[in-house]
């Protein structure tokens, strides 16, 4: 295995593969904090170089943090499908690159040879791709899931509604909700943040969101976004639950700093699978976002990109309904501007679809990032260009409750329009009967609440 | 002069499973077949040309390609043209695949061009540079080989492709003289050597500059 | 291009026929405008942005036009987007602080971008203004090479400080120091050289306050803003202040500002929360806050949304 490049008759020589890993990483703030990026662009590039002629069976050899010593590694690890890795593990990483772009490679052979996988070589593929490359194999990318509706199918752009509020307030929330309703958002889940951690209002707020599905024959999943320990006491009083929710990040520390764990994730699974109020098969939903497992101090020198695949190999065991990255919530000391916020998007859709994740997205950034309304405008483009599967949806984007800008209510119909795409096929039949969404545009009780009860 | 006459589809249909009667009649085996495309176009060698396209770009096999007498003027009804063309596969996407690629073919490349800038002489002198299995069995020659498709009106046709075969070293696979179901005549040549595809061009090159000669210059 | 198409094309110029060739679809013509466009009149008050009023600030019943916003609701949004990065963007001048009566500190950030990246140094007193914390400010005695005993000091080390807005530090930053000043004096709390921190993050106040022996340190600083509100603080309270302390030992009040929890209102409950740490010996999770008023271990007040553009006629 060769570490080493030559740029302009300069040898520069890495110590390992994490390190080329966090070299050939594209410029992000966070990294630079961890002390673990290049220190100029020759030597980004020369990191480049050895990456693309590694093989995929270096990267599965020298994961970023060892076997024994993670738990998130194991979980890849023993989870890996032989044959897929068969397939795929003699190529190097430039030769992957260019598999995966050729157009002779379909979305379907990408999803048959996911399993096989692991996130670090996800993560070293997207280090050699553009934004346009990560697009174009991103928009390849299928992966259906099915919950109470059918999510990720071609030509469709999904959202969740966040009908957050300060207090939890049981009216201000469906206040919210009716409204994101009757603008067509809220087909991938209706999933709150809630202010107040307690299993009686996680569940106080389930059924008040069940009762307004239920009452409207509303094709969707509801969520409360509580701690998953919290969901679980919850369950357990007996209040419907469509999706159970968690953030996970990359690293064993940095989910113990979530107060999680693959045992306790594996028994809220199963609790799920036994008492979920679904229909289909995928219960889980995961968010993740670069940067966590820094600021846990648990990233073990690697990337924040790299650790944030590694996210996605821990959702891929719990085959997920949602997965999304909140890429620019955690702040500008991890991802500084408009154009790292815009990168780090479309490089967690693109690892999360070639993991095999239902992979959404919330574009957003906190008000001390400095990105402006117009690049977030464009980066829902891109991403819904990008086939991202879903993307939030609140009233102009606000959060009143997490203080940051997401995507808005109207986006999320302006951005179906322009590029032609439509809701999940059970929700875009309800929202035709419904006169909100008819024939690929805003139908004639579009943004009318009063077509909820 | 010389602009493309474009070709069009005038019907696209696709039956994913096709009873066996309706396979066997048109040519299909239902042993390997069950699907079936049917096509209809105005132009009845750019139709030929597409179909064989669909042979290189999927599994399909052409199992049907027929004229109809006197050509698109007088056509049976509005959805007939002067050709029908049957694709028969395993299964739909096959079918899919092969449809998918004659439409292009019709859209981007095969077409007749106006030979006397009025429309009134048309020429057809195809170059394709790696015939699919369709044409190859027709004309046995290998698939893969480069081959010039040459159509032109009864006398015109005589003139040019004398022309043809003395612009390069080509020789003819096949030539269909008049009259046939639209009444134009036919040729189709390939290189002397095996893979000479500079020779196909010339000599479809030389066919439309002695069709556009003789248009111009009928009587002289 | 096809290859036939092609060898035509150049057949066709060298023949000396230089007309373009297909496509020549005709250019799309111009219509002439109607006499006059109208505008759709649009509802000024909606019903259902009043009745959603009552339950949430969420921006509700605003309309649409297409699938985008009328230009009244434009406005707003893009004036509360101004507010909060205006109040982002501004800085603590550096004189600020000696001219109201407080102990000027710094952090090791040397500036407000190294401030917003780095974390780490918002966190850690600059070495001058160590030197000027031990110089200038009571402090309890010496138990070792600049170790103090914890409560040596004063009972509670107020820090005044920019955090993410220095605007509401400027603001009302200081009518709330001095009235939670005044709040744990009448609890007979001692309070602290007053100080105010630049580039300040919530961690700065384990250093200050073991520095100078309290028992109890709290901070209150800019938050980060929200639409439309750029000059709200926040107060972190932690008992036993000392590098190394996490968020778990923190309590902390936020959304405080006129619109929100007034000073008035804050300074009594942070007193409270002190003297509850000092009666408990803890502080954060651990902390029984029964009785205590203060709303929790992480209170948060609804805010009121305020109309910020007025078109003047």
């Amino acid at each position: 295995m060769n570490l080493s490049a030559t740029i302009r008759g300069t040898r520069l020589r890495f110590a390992s593969v994490k390190e080329v890993l966090a070299k050939a990483n594209a410029p992000k703030s966070g990294d630079d904090l961890a002390g673990v990026s290049a220190r100029d662009p020759v030597e980004r590039v020369a990191a480049r170089a050895v990456l693309a002629d590694l093989t995929l069976r270096d990267l599965r050899e020298n994961p970023v943090v060892p076997y024994d010593r993670d738990e998130v590694t194991r979980v890849v690890e023993d989870g890996l499908d032989a044959r897929a890795f068969a397939a795929v593990g003699h190529l190097t990483v430039g030769q992957f690159r260019e598999w995966i772009l050729e157009p002779s490679t379909t979305g379907t052979m990408l999803r048959s040879v996911a399993a096989g996988l692991t996130p670090e070589m996800a993560a070293a593929a997207c280090k050699l791709m553009s934004n346009m490359d990560l697009m174009t194999v991103g928009a390849k990318c299928e992966v259906v899931v099915r919950a109470n509706n059918t999510l990720g199918l071609p030509g469709r752009l999904s959202s969740r509604l966040q009908p957050n509020h300060p207090t939890d307030h049981v009216p201000g929330i469906l206040a919210s909700t009716r409204e994101g309703l009757a603008y067509g958002c809220g087909d991938a889940v209706i999933g709150l943040n809630p202010a107040t951690d307690t299993p009686e209002s996680t569940a106080e707020i389930l059924r008040a969101l069940d009762d307004v599905m239920q009452r409207n024959e509303i094709p969707t999943q509801h969520c409360v976004l509580s701690h998953i320990t919290v969901q679980m006491k919850a369950l357990a009083l007996g209040c419907p639950m469509d999706l159970m929710f968690q953030s996970i990040a990359g690293t064993q520390g940095a989910n113990a700093a979530f107060g999680i764990s693959v045992g306790l994730l594996d028994e809220a699974a199963a609790m799920m699978k036994a008492r979920g109020s679904t229909k289909g098969p995928n219960q889980m939903y995961f968010e993740t976002g670069q940067g966590s497992a820094l600021s846990s101090q648990a990233h073990h020198g690697a990337d924040q990109v790299t650790i944030e695949a590694r996210a996605y190999g821990l959702a891929r065991r719990y085959n997920p309904f949602l997965v999304n990255t909140v890429v620019g919530f955690i702040g500008p000391e991890y991802l500084e501007d408009g154009p790292q916020i815009t990168r780090a998007a479309l490089e967690d859709h693109f690892m999360g679809k070639l993991l095999g994740l239902p992979m959404g997205c919330d574009a957003c950034f906190t008000y001390h990032a400095s990105m402006s309304q117009d690049e977030l405008e464009s980066l829902k483009v891109l991403l819904a260009a990008a086939g991202c599967t879903y993307l939030m949806s609140l009233p102009v984007g606000d959060d009143i409750m997490l203080n940051y800008q997401s995507t808005s209510f109207h986006d999320i119909a302006s951005v179906r329009a322009l590029l032609g795409k439509s809701a999940t096929p059970e929700f875009d039949a309800w929202l035709d009967r419904k006169g909100i969404w008819v024939g690929g545009k805003p139908g004639p009780r579009f943004g009318d609440v009063g077509v909820l009860q | 002069m010389l602009e493309p006459i474009l070709p069009n589809v005038l019907a696209v249909k696709r039956i994913p499973h096709a009873s066996a009667d309706v396979l066997r009649a048109y040519g299909a085996d239902p042993s390997k077949h069950t699907s079936l495309g049917l096509i209809t176009c105005d132009q009845d060698d750019s139709l030929y040309v597409a179909l064989d396209e669909a042979t290189k770009q999927s599994d399909v096999d052409v199992v049907f390609g027929q004229s109809f007498y006197a050509g698109a003027s007088h056509a049976s009804g509005r959805l007939s043209g002067e050709v029908l063309g049957v694709l028969a596969g395993a299964d739909p996407q096959i079918i899919e695949d092969g449809l998918t690629a004659t439409l292009r073919c019709l859209a981007h490349d095969a077409c007749f061009y106006d030979a006397d800038g009025k429309g009134t002489v048309t020429v057809f002198p195809h170059v394709i540079s790696a015939v699919g299995r369709y044409l190859a069995a027709d004309l046995g020659v290998a698939v893969g080989e480069p081959i010039a498709y040459l159509v032109a009106p009864p006398l015109e046709f005589v003139v040019a492709l004398d022309a043809a075969l003395k612009a390069a070293d080509v020789r003819s696979l096949k030539i269909i003289t008049p009259p046939t179901p639209t009444n134009f005549a036919c040729a189709y040549l390939t290189g002397v050597n095996a893979g000479d595809l500079a020779a196909c061009e010339a000599a479809a090159t030389a066919f439309a500059a002695a069709v556009v000669d003789v248009a111009l210059q009928p009587t002289r | 291009m096809s290859r036939t198409r092609s060898l035509m094309a150049q057949l066709r110029h060298a023949r000396g026929e230089n007309a373009p060739l297909v496509p020549t679809m005709p250019l799309p013509r111009v219509e002439a405008p109607p006499a006059r466009v109208y505008v759709p009149a649009r509802e000024t008050t909606s019903t259902t942005a009043a009745a959603a009023a009552k339950h949430t600030t969420a921006l509700l019943g605003i309309g649409h036009v297409g699938t985008r916003y009328a230009t009244d609701v434009v406005l707003q949004f893009q004036a509360e987007l101004a507010v909060a990065h205006s109040a982002v963007a501004a800085e603590l001048p550096d004189e600020w602080a000696a001219q109201h009566g407080f102990l000027p500190l710094q952090s090791q950030a040397t500036s407000h971008r190294e401030f917003l990246l780095r974390p780490d140094l918002g966190r850690r007193l600059h070495p001058d203004s160590l030197a000027r914390l031990r110089k200038d400010a009571q402090r309890g005695p010496q138990n070792g090479a600049n170790e103090r005993t914890l409560g040596a000091g004063p009972d509670v080390q107020l820090i005044l400080a920019d955090g993410l807005s220095a605007i509401a530090c400027m603001g009302s930053g200081e009518q709330l120091f001095a009235a939670t000043k005044a709040a744990c004096a009448a609890r007979g709390l001692s309070v602290g050289t007053p100080v105010c921190a630049k580039f300040a993050r919530v961690w700065l106040q384990d250093e200050i306050g073991a520095e100078v022996g309290a028992k109890v340190a709290i901070i209150l600083l800019g938050e980060r803003p929200g639409l439309g509100t750029g000059d709200g603080l926040s107060a972190y309270a932690v008992y036993g202040p000392k590098i190394g302390n996490t968020d778990g030992e923190r309590n902390m009040m936020s959304n405080l500002h006129a619109r929100g929890i007034a000073p008035e209102e804050a300074a009594p409950r942070l007193a409270a929360l002190a003297a509850a740490m000092i009666a408990q010996g803890v502080s954060g999770v651990k902390l029984d806050l029964t009785g205590i008023g203060a709303g929790g271990r992480e209170y948060r007040a609804p805010q009121v949304r305020e109309r910020l553009v007025v078109r003047d006629a």
